[in-house]
């Protein structure tokens, strides 16, 4: 199973680079799959709007967002997320939320 | 519902703690979904070998339960055993064997995380069986015990619970509705320019993969803005517009009912006079297919594929196309549900044709192209990712072996394998629908 190191503390992923258990998330962690999974060596303020309102939206209702909120949420258009996690909004962006793989076709 | 959140105990453990009364479920189940071709498919099996190299998963891997006569095979020992004459009082003689627990976890390993249900190896078969069906059968009988693999699982429970595959509540799906019309309005230049939702007496009723309107709208934009050239009379479903049927690949022909039923009656409730479905392999078999065997019913209207009524408009001239509007080369994948399995065959090539400047084939394609892994679940199972990706190694081989710069597929689902492929065998293509290109192409005419 892979695993990624944040804070000196080791995280399990699942075979989908997903994180085993999203309570663990931190920013630490968002660097470091955003390395392991999306081949970023680092994120600007637009990944982290990205990331912060998907988080934030997960803490609370326990869902993802659907991209139209994220679009609201974070200010930017469908064609910059989509720039942005070159793995789309679900194996990329809600990756590196620290959000659990979601049901349907992805 | 998360998988995290759900109270876990792991397959291996339900496996191990099966008792004789849930095997005895298994078997019933198994038995009431046999018909008599199928009971005589399970006799019929030469051993020949044939499927071996027609399957993606013995051809990347190698494994001997790969083979497809391997892995049926597992079944029809179990059946041999308690349905058969000669496999009762002499198992040994027929290799029949008791469906033991630890026969139970290889099917599971075997029937889920060996096939994809593509059923490649059933035209290849020399006596003709249809093995994905008899693999799907005995994925049913799994599931009658709940030992169906967690994601896959839940995508079904989800869609059951919640109305569509990805939980999407009522009030987001407007809201998106609302937010891709905005959205054509502004392509298309014309703030009349509409995503009906329940227009009663509507021609036609579209749907949606569900992903499409969780994370990658842009396809629905697409097929608004066609509908709106050819001046369609359609609308969307407040309530159901979801296209998949995970019920297909679990194997639960009640779960499998209960979605296509929702479509059935949102059309009929809203009189619409035809069912159109988005680009989706297995929802256009599930729903165009197998739909009306498991609601015991006759359809009184057509069930089509957005793909047919593009074709359409092209050959009566409803839509003008410039294909110089795609200048890059264009390959396109063929989704096994669809073309294989589905019989759309030549209507995405008539529509590509129309719609871009260079189209190339994949070798081999049509009815006897490769699956590109994701198909039967596997996307859904986390637990076989691995495999997943190993045995796409094929179609990635046949997308580089074209040196297109784009790779169009008219599946949702093969395109979310299609873009982990991309990335892990670094093919660097752009991944669309068909939808995308010909929006792309489309000539709006005053």
């Amino acid at each position: 199973m892979p695993e990624i190191e944040a804070k000196g503390q080791t995280i399990q992923l699942n075979e989908e680079g997903f994180m085993q258990n999203p309570e663990e998330w931190s920013e630490e962690a968002a660097l470091a799959l955003a390395k392991a999974e999306e081949d970023l060596d680092s994120l600007t303020a637009e990944h982290w709007s990205v990331i912060h309102y998907i988080r934030e939206y997960y803490e609370e209702k326990k869902l993802a967002p659907m991209v139209r909120k994220v679009c609201k949420g974070s200010g930017l258009s469908l064609t910059r997320i989509f720039e942005l996690f070159p793995s789309g909004p679900a194996k990329g962006a809600c990756k590196l939320a620290g959000l659990p793989k979601p049901d349907g076709c992805v | 519902m998360p998988q995290s959140e759900k109270p876990e105990m792991t397959l291996e453990d339900k496996v191990k703690s099966l008792t004789s009364r849930d095997r005895e479920r298994i078997l019933e189940v198994f038995k009431a979904s046999l018909t008599h071709e199928y009971a005589a498919f399970l006799q019929t099996c030469a051993h020949c070998g044939l499927c071996a190299d027609s399957c993606h998963y013995y051809l990347t891997q190698k494994d001997p339960k790969s083979i497809p006569a391997f892995k049926l095979h597992q079944i029809t020992k179990v059946y041999k055993k308690n349905f058969d004459l000669i496999g009762r009082k002499l198992p040994t003689l027929v290799g029949a064997e008791e469906l033991s627990n630890e026969l139970i976890e290889e099917w599971v390993d075997t029937l889920f995380g060996r096939c994809s249900l593509c059923g490649r190896c059933g035209i290849n078969c020399t006596m003709g069986i249809n093995i994905p069906y008899l693999i799907r059968t005995a994925r049913g009988a799994l599931a009658a015990v709940g030992l169906v693999p967690p994601g896959l699982q839940s995508t079904v429970d989800t869609a059951v619970e919640k109305g569509n595959n990805m939980g999407i509540s009522q009030e987001d799906w407007l809201e998106t509705v609302e937010w891709l019309e905005e959205e054509l309005q502004k392509d298309v230049g014309d703030p009349e320019a509409k995503l009906p939702l329940d227009k009663s007496g509507a021609r036609c009723m579209y749907t949606i993969n569900p992903r499409e309107a969780m994370f990658f709208p842009l396809s629905i934009t697409a097929a608004g803005k066609i509908f709106y050239a050819a001046g369609e009379d359609w609308t969307f479903s407040s309530k159901n517009y979801d296209v998949t049927n995970y019920g297909l690949y679990n194997g639960d022909d009640e779960a499998a009912g209960i979605m296509s039923g929702r479509l059935v009656q949102a059309l009929e409730e809203l009189n619409c006079r035809e069912l159109i479905l988005a680009e989706c392999g297995h929802g256009f078999n599930s729903n165009r297919w197998e739909a009306p065997e498991w609601l015991s019913r006759r359809y009184g209207f057509p069930v089509n594929s957005i793909l047919q009524l593009i074709a359409d408009y092209i050959r009566t001239g409803r839509i003008k196309l410039d294909p110089a509007r795609n200048q890059k080369t264009v390959t396109l994948h063929d989704p096994c549900n669809l073309v294989r399995l589905g019989g759309i065959v030549e209507e995405q090539r008539f529509i590509l044709r129309h719609s871009v400047k260079n189209l190339v084939e994949m070798y081999p394609n049509r009815e006897k192209n490769y699956c590109c892994g994701g198909g039967g679940g596997q996307l859904a199972m986390t637990r076989f990712a691995e495999r997943r990706l190993e045995v796409g190694r094929i179609k990635a081989d046949q997308i580089k072996a074209t040196g297109a710069e784009v790779v169009v597929t008219p599946c949702h689902n093969c395109i979310d394998q299609l873009m982990e492929l991309n990335k892990h065998y670094k093919l660097n293509v752009e991944i669309k629908t068909v939808s995308e290109i010909v929006a792309n192409a489309l000539v709006i005419q005053d």
